[in-house]
């Protein structure tokens, strides 16, 4: 006898519909997987055998020949656990054939016959299209997010055969509890002083300008970035599917509700390497930090002591907004839409600039040369983070609450739409022309700032939508005016840094 | 034949110390010498008899011709004990510095030169000294002497040229030509358009070690004060001291903190004897130059000419700061850039590196104002911005 269940498998952030053909056959007992599956998909014969033992059910002493199809699509994980059971009790007639007509299924099977959720449950939903969906009940919030209410949540094995052969209702699961995502999001209410650090964050927040932080070790560096998802908006309904889709294919607990609806925040530690950062892989290629953060921030602490090659590998995607990895097996596109955030220590000991700084130099300057200069070159606003004063961090007066800069914020970012752009940060020449026209008083700062070396052509392109963050920011007003390319240029990074000292 | 061209060829020869140049043309004229190189009719007495020999097949190779050119285009004069614009202080010097290489215009030698050296890897701190005390001497038309090197010599100069007052002098250790350390090439440059840059080095010559003790001997020669502002145990600067001693010239001392490894030199100068110099007044007493430091010195004791003092000291600040603003302002950004706010904003930032939020604090300015204003005071060139602080400059 011969059975085929639809199913799928994750391929990079998407799904691969995959049939499932399981053909039974007098012969000696046996039990073959065919059709490209990785060691995780090939140990799914000793799983589903003992679930289906387990399951009061009999494991037919035949021929067993399992056949995922397409054969050209490397399968991985155990989601197909689930279908290659469900086939085998079909074509050794335990289940009726007809009753799995217009049913796919992805799931892992535990010895015991319970069904477990498998990471990208979500992408692989989305190219499934009959109309039951059977998935792990731990799995149905994100399911539906898919599948809607096609989407057939059980706990075991068992449950399923009790449906399809003696007509029982599908049983009940409770949706999984909502917790309040925004509840987690440290507020800028805790940050006592700090006033120009506050306005940068502000800046890069509104415009999606990226963002570097510069200041001796405690000064609360960690703590601002940390601060920053909380500023943006809420994931538009497009992005907070593609972040979930990542997160989901990238194993990422989920919130409780399924949908990430709160832009991400990554922090991946310094010693990450290009794959960890970028995406990639041996086989499959998993999504990179720098597209689990799309939508959101990706923080780079101790950005001098990340490989000086891992971050020139960021420089691209920082570019396009996605980051495309080629393997072996193919070329796999990956959103990289980050707000990126970077910190560092101004020398080596962390105290450049205050009297206790001890390091020569030589020493400073070596420590600001280990950033390449089209790195620093995409970060538009930078600002010096010094340890509060005393007095500021007595104060009992809490700072602004996040939910007041959030909502200028969310302002600037529906003027940046306004104009054809995500961002102020996006616009492009042509964009810029139109949105941010210079008063002429502004056009003599640029030039004056182009002639004495103080800006580059692209630093004055940058300089320039930093400038209409700031003015949307103040009021909005058409034109920019000088004052406005002053703070844009003062908030700018220069290269050496340390040169009072040099 | 040029005299200078053939005095150049023979400070080029190889192993041609000081010395060595001295015994030579102690008792001839350069073109004497040249030519009893050049016949190998010398004794052993100039040097041993394998380094003239040496010398006689080297100086065969010398193009002159390429060599005249060479010290034109790098704008170079030579100079030798004899030439009445040879340095004078070195004329009468303990250890004849025979041939002189320079750059630049020499300063009169009738201001007072005053050494600032120190440590190559100063502190922060050390160099910020170095830098203040060399724009107060030079506003106070004295000389500053020192050696362009990292650290407290390039500062004392940078200073020196941000003060535009008396022209610097540099004594280096490599060729005039070469420029070293490659980092101080701006500096380098400004002392050579505002000053001289002398050396014994031929041209072309490496800073090769054994230059650097000798070239601290000319800066003690040269000067007629030493300070000291920062140096380790065993520093290349307490060498410099050394040869001011040699020589009866005053050597004074920054003190510096106990736990400072780069002061335990000074420090030590302190405890055996050298005046403490805490900043330029203390050096300008020192020369007998500065009545009205003096005043100021003692009006800081004294509440009631203190006050006047400060009074006087701030008319004057503002002079300065009008001064630049009225001359930079060749372009309409410029002279419109400082408003009353801006000139609050400059009230707030010291002469010491000062962070952007301290300067909103004290201005009461919102920090976007603050930012905005604090580059305009950039592209004035009334302020330095690093990224992290900002501080005044003159």
């Amino acid at each position: 006898m011969l059975a085929s269940i639809p199913s799928s498998t994750l391929d990079g952030i998407d799904g691969a519909a995959v049939d499932v053909e399981v053909h039974v056959t007098n012969g000696l007992p046996a039990f073959t997987i065919v059709g490209l599956p990785d060691a995780s998909c090939r140990e799914a014969r000793d799983r589903v055998r003992a679930a289906v033992e387990s399951s009061d059910l009999n494991w037919p002493m035949q021929r067993i020949t399992v056949n995922l199809a397409p054969t050209c699509v490397r399968k991985v994980g155990a989601g197909l656990d689930l279908p290659i059971g469900l086939g085998i009790l079909a074509a050794s007639e335990q289940i009726p054939l007809e009753s799995l007509s217009d049913i796919s299924a992805v799931g892992e099977l535990g010895l015991d016959g319970s069904l477990r959720p498998v990471p990208g449950i979500l992408p692989m939903v989305d190219v499934l299209k009959t109309d039951r969906v059977i998935v792990a009940a731990a799995d149905a919030g994100v399911a539906a997010l898919g599948a809607g209410d096609r989407v057939r949540p059980v706990r075991r094995l068992r449950d399923i055969i009790d449906v399809v052969s003696e007509g029982l209702p599908w049983p009940h699961v409770e949706p999984p509890r909502c917790d309040d995502e925004v509840a987690d999001e440290p507020d800028l209410a805790d940050v006592r002083g700090q006033a120009s650090a506050r306005w940068a964050l502000e800046i890069a927040a509104a415009g999606g300008h990226h963002l570097l932080l510069i200041g001796p070790p405690g000064g609360g560096k960690t703590m601002l970035a940390r601060r920053l998802p909380g500023l943006l908006p809420d994931l538009s309904a497009e992005a907070a599917r593609l972040v979930t889709r990542v997160h989901s294919a990238a194993s990422i607990r989920l919130p409780g509700s399924g949908l990430v609806r709160r832009p991400p925040f990554r922090a991946p530690h310094h010693s990450a390497s290009m794959a960890a950062l970028v995406g990639g892989g041996s086989g499959r290629v998993l999504p990179g930090e720098i597209s689990v953060a799309t939508e959101g921030v990706l923080f780079l602490d101790e950005l001098g002591e990340f490989a000086p090659s891992v971050l020139d590998g960021l420089r691209q995607p920082l570019e396009e907004g996605v980051v495309r990895v080629a393997r072996s097996g193919g070329m796999r596109e990956h959103p990289a839409n980050v707000l990126l955030v970077a910190a560092m220590n101004p020398c080596p000991c962390g105290e450049g600039g205050s009297v206790s700084c001890r390091c020569g130099p030589s020493a400073r300057m070596r420590y600001s040369r280990r950033i390449s200069g089209p790195v620093l070159d995409r970060l538009d606003v930078m600002v010096h983070v010094d340890r509060p004063s005393p007095t500021a961090l007595l104060e009992r007066e809490p700072g602004e609450p996040s939910s007041a800069v959030a909502q200028r914020v969310a302002r600037v970012r529906e003027l940046a739409l306004s104009r054809g752009a995500r961002t102020n940060a996006a616009l492009n020449r042509e964009q810029l022309e139109d949105a941010a026209p210079l008063e002429p008083e502004a056009t003599d700062v640029l030039h004056q700032a182009l002639t004495d070396g103080r800006l580059s052509a692209r630093g004055a392109m940058r300089v320039r939508a930093v400038a209409r963050t700031i003015r949307d920011l103040d009021d909005a007003g058409p034109t920019l005016r000088a004052r406005d390319l002053y703070s844009a240029i003062g908030f700018r990074v220069r290269p050496p840094m340390g040169s009072f000292d040099a | 034949m040029r005299e200078d061209t053939q005095a150049a060829a023979l400070a080029s020869l190889g192993g041609a110390t000081p010395l060595r140049l001295h015994n030579l043309l102690e008792q001839r004229s350069v073109g004497e010498a040249f030519e009893a190189v050049e016949s190998g009719s010398l004794g052993s007495a100039v040097a041993p008899v394998e380094v003239l020999a040496a010398w006689q097949r080297e100086l065969k190779g010398i193009d002159l011709n390429a060599l005249s050119e060479g010290l034109d285009a790098a704008g170079a004069r030579v100079t030798t004990l004899g030439d009445p614009t040879h340095p004078v202080q070195l004329v009468n010097d303990i250890d004849p510095a025979p041939v002189i290489f320079g750059c630049g215009t020499l300063p009169d030698p009738s201001l007072a030169h005053v050494a600032v050296i120190g440590t190559r890897r100063a502190s922060s701190i050390g160099r910020e000294v170095a830098r203040e005390i060399g724009m107060g001497l030079a506003e106070a038309g004295v000389v500053v002497v020192s050696g362009l090197a990292l650290g407290v010599d390039g500062e004392a100069h940078r200073g020196a040229l941000l003060a535009g007052g008396a022209p610097p002098l540099a004594v280096v250790g490599s060729g005039v030509d070469v420029v070293y350390p490659k980092r101080h090439r701006d500096l380098w440059e400004g002392v050579v358009a505002a000053g001289a840059v002398l050396s014994e080095a031929p041209l072309g010559g490496r800073p090769e070690p054994w230059r650097f003790p000798a070239r601290n001997r000319l800066i003690a020669a040269l000067s007629d004060l030493v300070v000291v502002i920062e140096s380790r145990a065993s520093g290349g600067s307490l060498l410099t001291v050394e040869q001011a001693i040699r020589r009866d010239v005053e050597v004074m001392s920054v003190p510096g903190s106990v736990r400072n490894k780069a002061a335990e030199g000074t420090n030590q100068l302190l405890v055996d004897g050298c005046a403490p110099a805490r900043d330029v007044v203390d050096v300008l007493v020192a020369l007998g130059l500065s009545q009205t430091a003096l005043a100021t010195r003692r009006g800081s004791a004294d509440a009631g000419v203190a006050d006047l003092a400060v009074a006087d000291l701030a008319v004057a600040d503002l002079a300065v700061a009008d001064s630049a603003v009225v001359d930079r302002s060749g372009s309409s950004v410029r002279s419109g850039a400082v408003d009353a706010k801006g000139a609050a904003v400059l009230d707030a930032i010291d002469d010491g590196p000062t962070s952007m939020d301290e300067v909103v604090d004290r201005s009461g300015l919102g920090v976007l104002e603050v930012y905005a204003h604090v580059e305009e005071l950039v592209a004035a060139g009334l302020v330095v911005h690093d990224g992290s602080r900002i501080r005044r400059q003159y």
